[in-house]
């Protein structure tokens, strides 16, 4: 298996996922310093959904199958360091 | 090549580089850290600055002043819950009472009345004195409320937090 070049959907969905959270982050922390806890659960939750879908995106989807192991061209995108 | 740089041979360009995987890794670790902080507030017990304590050990009322030591148009500054819990009870000029934590919603400032509203002197913040919604300036959010009651005792009381409107519904 080699690295699979990581690709500009996914890159995007990652940003996505960030300025989501920020959104997130700002609305749970006024909605707190109005005194109103009660969504703390559910955005913490749906932040926890969020970032693991990042995570999973950023760290665990990196090889393919598909290419074959003796196979050394580099794919388009690759920095080719590792 | 110097002797230093083929004893270190580290090529800046290449170190500074950043590849698309690696901003991306970056971007997760972001993520994270916003689920932390949304974590760290459902964990926190205590309340931020500026927030409305919970009903707790201290009293929930307290007699301010007198009615007739502040006149229409004046303010008058107390603590609440605590030495920390400065207020500001404002008369208004159409003979209502408000109270409201000093502490401002944009960084923390404390209020003051300047006989039409109330200002936050460090970035130029305003709001209106009925509801305490911000009118001009950073703030984006309403003061912290109190309730207030004139009793037949001729005192001034303040009886507890009262719940703050949204800022969506001070804009509508």
């Amino acid at each position: 298996m080699r690295r699979a070049p990581f690709t500009g959907a996914a890159l995007a969905l990652i940003l996505l996922i960030v300025l989501i959270q920020a959104y997130l982050f700002d609305t749970v922390l006024g909605a707190v310093l109005d005194g109103q806890r009660s969504q703390l659960p559910g955005a913490l939750a749906v932040s926890v959904l969020l970032t693991a879908v990042a995570l999973v995106l950023a760290f665990k989807i990196q090889y393919v199958s598909r290419i074959p192991a003796g196979d050394t061209e580099k794919a388009p995108g690759l920095d080719g360091r590792r | 090549m110097a002797g230093w740089k083929s004893l270190f041979p580290v090529d800046l360009a290449e170190e500074s580089r950043l590849s698309r995987r690696e901003f991306a890794r970056f971007l997760a670790l972001v993520s994270a850290g916003f689920t932390g902080g949304i974590g760290y507030l459902w964990l926190r017990k205590k309340p931020l600055d500026g927030a409305p304590d919970p009903p707790g050990e201290a009293p929930a009322t307290l007699r301010v002043c007198g009615a007739g030591d502040v006149g229409p148009g004046n303010s008058f500054l107390f603590t609440f819950r605590n030495p920390q819990d400065r207020c500001i009870l404002v008369h208004t000029l159409q003979g209502h009472w408000r109270a409201y934590r000093q502490t401002c919603t944009h960084l923390g400032c404390a209020v003051r009345w300047d006989g039409r509203g109330l200002e936050c002197p460090c970035h130029n913040g305003h709001f209106e004195v009925e509801q305490g919604f911000p009118v001009q300036g950073p703030p984006t959010r309403p003061l912290s409320r109190l309730d207030v009651e004139v009793r037949a005792d001729g005192g001034v009381w303040v009886v507890g937090d009262q719940d703050r409107p949204s800022a969506m519904s001070g804009l509508s």
